[in-house]
């Protein structure tokens, strides 16, 4: 079994470590990184569960690729979201509007979410409906997460807004 | 489902890629053999599941994604479009050279899968799209709870037992609208390079469904100037997630009822895409019309060859075919 | 009014309190689990419907570097999931992917590999896999214990169903069946188990009811109960999926304990569909008498279930074929008969709505056919029929909540049901539905209790004790709200410790809607047992009547005065920043005032450093004041409108409009989560997911194949939440776990048998049955305006 060395740029952090020719990102992320946010499910791209962003904050099924395409690239995944300790809005929109209930999707549709508003921040019904498919949601049946994704320019403007305020006094 | 073992290259360049396809498939043979030596991927997203379920078991895989000569899509002097194999889908889909001049490619090219799979699928990826069956694409081990098919193994079919091929079905999308738009397949190999029009790279066998040879990669699609009317439409049990149920492509010159020149294509309903004929010179006769229309739909039933039960019953693909035809037909007129 | 007494926690929209964790991924599911030296385990299964294992070696894979423990089924002897089924099967196996062997390695591909190289040869024996085939006579006998395949063939009988049906003006028959299903929650089955030590077993996964596996492992490793240790982390999702323990959470457990390690045995892929044990197809006949007047005089139901391989554990839930049509009408009379047969298939048993959802879906069809044939709207035909608050049922059912006719008017002004029900145009269709759910089960189990404990630290932060499992449901949340509420405190202030029989009481689980009556009622009453041990230490330090203190805010004080009075400004920080004078009870004394108001740290604190030296700790128990099933039910009604595209067979749910009783909504936010799920998964059940099936294999195993559907399917939900203030319930709550989904089922269902002007005969009607029961009809008409 051949053993690469391969570095991917993790939520800004820098790894190196070494890959067999059968590792997908999926097991990179969960095993040699140690980050078990993105879950591992039907590993063959139906469920979504294992979603991350790439660099251009797109929604990436990280079961169905081979780790070794990765080497030299930088990704997003669901730890990497909040910053300086607070959540980021799509986090706390799906935590405010009960978007969430068992939460082993919750990963992998926030992400796609994510994906979805780095594209459109403001999105139609159409969008929503289509950034989102390819993810299953048994629990909610997507109707509270679409709204919080309807509501994550509010909660963006809200924060903007006060931190504006803040500066201001 | 763990990957089978297997070495990964990833070649710099085309040449280098092409040499290396021709060191790792020399002396194989067509069929199993070759695909048990080395796989191209791209994307990967049918490979890897592929992989998964072991029905391919590639000793190399070689990666193509990054190749440089591969990324293009260009303008040619003529006004065709040549768009390089490894393109994303979602990159083409934003594209406007796509999007404005090929509208039923677009189409086709957001009816694939899902969002996540087009983030990273390609255009080759998808036109050299795998053929499926329910009976093989599972688990390796859910594969030993009957006998094996020609796809894996031994010489019969599930789907239709009596039956001395493979039926396994074509369900990719992109090709559907890429045959109703003439366009060519430009394949290369360390030997050197043919062009082939994508309505002849298919055959009906759900085995070697390609005319795609040992030591051979598809570089680039080239898509002739169109002006005319194009339409693609997808039937799915779910949208924006699953391979179709039925899909057709369809084309035509004129505007309103007037049309001299009409090309139908379906999809998913056999083991390559059905080119129609007679339909097509009945409506080129008769124009757009709702009779003559009709008169093509019913006119569908003898070509589409044999329609199995696999993924669907026979009857309802085949009223979904005529379904989607009528309703591209009419879709067309009402274009312009 | 003063800011810090904080509104009612219960009724408030209370984001969950696990929210924060489970969106930043920090929440822990049990496959991110990976104790010190963790082997993967990995299952060999059956290639054979029906065969005898006539040679089994492992030597070659015992052999493999790597490998640390194999079994077979002499290492399982004695050890069965339900009644009789052997974890791993050692002679003669009925079913494919039943467990015959398996191994424990280092890593995964070596595990894999180690499965290639056990060798295994069979005996291919004749099989059925139809219900049909399995009873005609001379049938291959999938059990040779069970003659004639028929596990259990029950009828119960309640009132007088033959008199009703012979006296009653019209009888109506449907026949339908239901297909197989999954449950297809997003967490794949896996168990983590460590049986390294012989008299400890500790066991990770994902389950509906901890303590019912703790007693499940400790009988078959014969250990007393408390040596094994259930570790529930969060849950991803149950749906009735995961109340048992199945085969490969045994071998789990027998794989580390030959090799003296912990072990993973994770679902891969397809395996995920062997694994769980949902529906199978069940046959139904309905039979129901009514008058011409709507009256509705009795029911008879007759069933015929699939039980695959195994049947047992089926017949025991076989009441719900019939039980629940007598919860929401009063009826003269109800008999309910369930075959439950053997074929060579996968072991079936439940999915989310039981078997109710699928029978809801055919009474509440049948229902709307019997008030077109008598001339009457079949919401009148409901309301007419509806049972009201008080009622008695025919077991000796008490309803002294119900709101049933309150959901089913508002469902009908909501909906606009009037303009629409016979005046849609054509191929669209409205459809009524109601349905009651019980919450509860005592008798069903060994016992029904709940208990809980609410400690009240030194710092006074509240934490509350449960035994039972979240998942996904937000009973942890719910648990949270109603000791704030009893308390006077923020939700978000009590810490909740769950999931680990290790540390917390008992409580048989989160099924048969237990969570929000039982355990809710517990908590309740160890909150109350807190807030006593409080007021007294409060009465004692404040001088007052324990009758004179309110509880707000973080503070007990004297009713009529400033809850804040006397507070310092170290009060509600961190312990070890407080000063020796504001937490010494005596100090506020000295300084000349008379304190009316106090903290729960000051209490807490102050109660252990007395000279009693009393630690603050509420305990609370509660169970079905009922000998046998439940002491309350909740209530629905549901409207949904559907449109069908008569040339695909393609039902688009346009909407679905829902009123529940629920009792007391203590979360709405979280209520109208379990609606919009369940009114989902009723969709899923009643119009797309199947388990397409040939000779005893599931076609369509995965996730891209079985089809749930997605975003662009859902329909929108309105929702109306009945409160009835059930007297049981913690504060007037009971149930909205699975009543809505039955309701669902029913809803949609007669708004497509309406949309098509036909019954449905089979559940799911995928696009292409619509089709072709449309086709079908076209046909038949034709024929009749032909003849």
């Amino acid at each position: 079994m051949a053993k690469h060395i391969m570095s991917i740029d993790v939520n800004g952090d820098r790894h190196e470590f070494a890959v067999d020719d059968t590792d997908t990102l999926l097991d990179v992320i969960r095993n040699q990184i140690g980050l078990t946010g993105t879950k591992r499910g039907c590993t063959t791209g139906s469920c979504g569960v294992c979603t991350i962003n790439n660099d251009k904050g797109e929604s990436i099924l990280s079961c169905l690729t081979h780790a070794l395409e990765w080497d030299g690239e930088s990704i997003t995944t669901i730890e990497g979201l909040e910053a300086d300790g607070e959540l980021d809005a799509i986090q706390a929109a799906f935590v405010e509007f009960g978007a969430v209930q068992c939460g082993f999707c919750t990963p992998g549709v926030i992400m796609s979410a994510k994906a979805l508003l780095n594209k459109y921040p403001e999105p139609t019904e159409e969008q929503i409906n289509e950034g989102l498919a390819g993810v299953l949601c048994r629990c909610t049946g997507h109707i509270k997460v679409k709204e919080a994704i309807r509501n994550d320019f509010l909660i963006r403007r809200e924060r903007i807004r006060r931190a504006l305020a803040g500066n201001a006094s | 489902m763990l990957l089978p073992q297997h070495t990964y290259h990833r070649p710099d360049s085309l040449a280098e890629c092409l040499d290396k396809l021709a060191h790792l498939d020399a002396g194989s043979v067509e069929g199993a053999d070759r695909l048990a030596r080395v796989q191209v991927i791209a994307g990967g997203t049918d490979v890897i599941f592929n992989m998964r379920l072991r029905l391919f078991q590639p000793e190399n895989l070689v990666s193509i994604r990054s190749l440089p000569e591969l990324q293009q899509v260009e303008t040619l002097a003529d006004g065709s479009l040549r768009i390089g194999a490894a393109c994303r889908l979602i990159d083409l889909a934003d594209n406007p050279l796509v999007c404005d001049r090929y509208p039923a490619l677009k189409s086709a090219i957001d009816a694939v899968a899902s969002v996540h799979i087009r983030n990273i699928g390609t255009l080759g990826g998808n036109i050299c799209l795998e053929t499926r069956c329910w009976y093989t694409n599972n688990s390796e081990e859910w594969r030993k709870g009957r006998a094996g098919c020609f796809k894996t193994d031994c010489e019969q079919c599930h789907v239709i037992p009596s039956s001395h091929t493979c039926h396994a079905i074509n369900n990719a999308d992109t090709p559907l609208a890429l045959i109703a738009l003439d366009a060519v397949l430009t394949i290369q190999s360390a030997g050197g390079q043919r062009e082939v029009p994508i309505a002849d790279f298919y055959r009906p066998d759900g085995i070697e469904h390609m005319d795609l040879r040992a030591g051979e990669l598809l570089t680039h699609v080239t898509i002739p100037p169109c002006t005319d009317r194009t339409v693609f439409i997808k039937f799915t049990p779910r949208r924006g997630m699953d391979f179709s149920l039925g899909a057709v492509a369809a084309r035509c010159d004129g505007t309103g009822q007037d049309a001299k020149k009409v090309s139908i294509v379906i999809g998913s309903i056999s083991t390559a895409p059905v080119v129609l004929d007679a339909p097509c010179r009945l409506l080129e006769k008769q124009g757009l019309s709702d009779r003559a229309i009709a008169g093509a739909v019913a006119a569908i039933r003898d070509e589409m060859g044999e329609v199995t039960n696999l993924y669907g019953r026979a009857t309802y693909k085949k009223q979904i075919a005529k379904t989607l035809v009528r309703r591209a037909l009419v879709a067309l007129r009402e274009q312009r | 009014m003063n800011k810090n007494i904080n509104p009612a926690a219960i009724g408030t929209r209370q984001p969950r309190l696990d929210g924060a964790v489970k969106v930043s991924g920090r929440a822990l599911f049990t496959d991110d689990v990976r104790p010190a030296g963790m082997l993967h385990g990995k299952i060999l299964r059956s290639r054979h419907k029906h065969a005898r294992i006539v040679r089994l070696d492992t030597s070659k894979a015992e052999a493999l570097p790597g490998v640390k423990a194999v079994i077979t089924a002499a290492d399982a002897k004695g050890i069965y999931a339900t009644q009789n089924e052997p974890v791993i099967c050692g002679t003669v196996t009925r079913y494919i992917g039943e467990e015959l062997a398996a191994v424990a390695a280092i890593d995964e591909a070596t595990a894999a590999r180690a499965l290639e190289l056990i060798e295994i040869e069979y005996e291919v024996l004749p099989s059925v896999t139809t219900i049909k085939d399995s009873l005609k006579p001379g049938a291959p006998q999938v059990d040779p214990g069970i003659p004639g395949n028929i596990v259990s063939d029950n009828v119960d009988e309640y009132g007088e169903t033959d008199k009703a049906f012979a006296e009653a003006d019209f009888v109506f028959e449907d026949k339908f069946v239901t297909r197989p299903t999954h449950n297809l929650f997003a967490e794949y089955h896996v168990c983590v188990a460590d049986f390294s030590r012989p008299d400890k077993l500790e066991i990770w996964t994902p389950t509906q009811t901890a303590y019912l596996f703790q007693h499940s492992f400790a009988r078959a490793f014969k250990l007393s109960l408390n040596q094994v240790r259930i570790v529930h982390l969060h849950t991803g999702g149950a749906f009735s999926g995961r109340g048992s323990v199945r085969p490969h959470h045994y071998i789990a457990a027998l794989l580390s304990r030959k090799a003296r390690r912990p072990v993973k045995v994770f679902a891969s892929g397809d395996e995920e569909f062997l694994v769980c044990r949902t529906l199978g197809d069940n046959e139904y006949r309905l039979r129901t008498a009514v008058d011409k007047d709507g009256t509705v005089r009795a029911i008879d139901v007759e069933a015929t279930l699939d039980g695959g391989g195994q049947g047992h554990a089926l017949g025991y839930f076989g009441w719900m074929v019939g039980l629940c049509m007598s919860w929401i009408m009063d009826l003269q009379g109800i008999r309910f008969r369930r075959r439950v047969v053997l074929t060579n298939q996968r072991p079936n048993f439940l999915g989310h709505g039981g078997m109710m959802i699928g029978t809801n879906a055919g009474l509440m069809q049948q229902l709307q056919r019997i008030a077109a044939e008598l001339g009457m709207d079949p919401m009148d035909l409901l309301l007419k029929n509806a049972i009201e608050a008080g009622h008695h049922g025919m077991t000796g059912e008490h309803f002294a909540s119900c709101g049933l006719k309150e959901c089913l008017e508002k469902v009908r002004e909501a909906s606009g049901w009037n303009d629409k029900y016979g005046k849609l145009p054509k191929w669209h269709g409205i459809g009524v539905s109601m349905g009651s759910m019980a919450a509860g089960a005592r008798g069903a189990f060994k016992h029904d209790t709940s208990a809980a404990m609410v400690k009240v630290g030194e710092d006074g932060l509240v934490t509350v004790y449960t035994g039972i499992p979240d998942m996904g449901q937000g009973t942890h949340t719910t648990m949270a709200m109603i000791a704030a509420e009893v308390l006077g405190i923020q939700p978000s202030a009590v810490r909740l410790i769950a999931g680990d029989t290790d540390s917390t009481p008992v409580d048989v689980g989160a099924f048969a809607q237990r969570g929000t009556i039982m355990t809710g009622n517990a908590v309740k009453n160890a909150a109350m047992d807190a807030r006593a041990q409080l007021a007294r230490n409060a009465a004692d330090l404040l001088g007052v009547p324990e009758a004179d203190l309110e509880f707000a805010g973080g503070r007990i004080f004297v009713r009529g005065t400033d809850p804040d009075a006397g507070q310092t400004a170290n009060e509600g920080v961190a312990p070890g920043t407080r000063s020796a004078k504001a937490s010494d009870p005596k100090a506020a004394a000295t300084s000349g005032e008379k304190p009316t108001s106090v903290s729960f740290a000051k209490i807490a604190y102050g109660s252990l450093h007395s000279k009693e030296g009393r630690f603050v700790m509420g305990r609370g128990f509660y169970t079905t004041p009922v000998d046998y099933g439940t002491a309350a039910w909740s209530f629905g009604a549901q409207v949904a409108e559907v449109k069908v595209d008569p040339e695909t067979g393609e039902v688009k749910v346009l909407k679905v409009w829902v009123a529940h009783d629920c009792g007391r909504a203590i979360n709405p936010l979280a209520i109208e989560g379990q609606i919009d799920g369940q009114v989902y998964s009723a969709m899923s059940q009643v119009l797309y997911e199947e388990c397409e099936t040939d000779e005893g294999q599931y076609l369509n195993p995965s996730r891209l194949e079985y089809k749930m559907p997605r975003t662009y399917e859902m329909p929108e939900v309105e929702y109306i939440l009945v409160e009835t203030n059930d007297p049981y319930g913690p504060f007037g709550a009971k149930e909205v776990g699975e009543g809505p989904i039955v309701v669902a089922g029913g809803a949609i269902a007669a708004a497509v048998s309406n949309a098509m002007g036909t019954f449905l005969p089979e559940i799911p009607m995928t696009s292409y049955k619509v089709w072709r029961e449309i086709t079908r009809n076209a046909k038949r008409k034709k024929g009749r305006k032909a003849a």
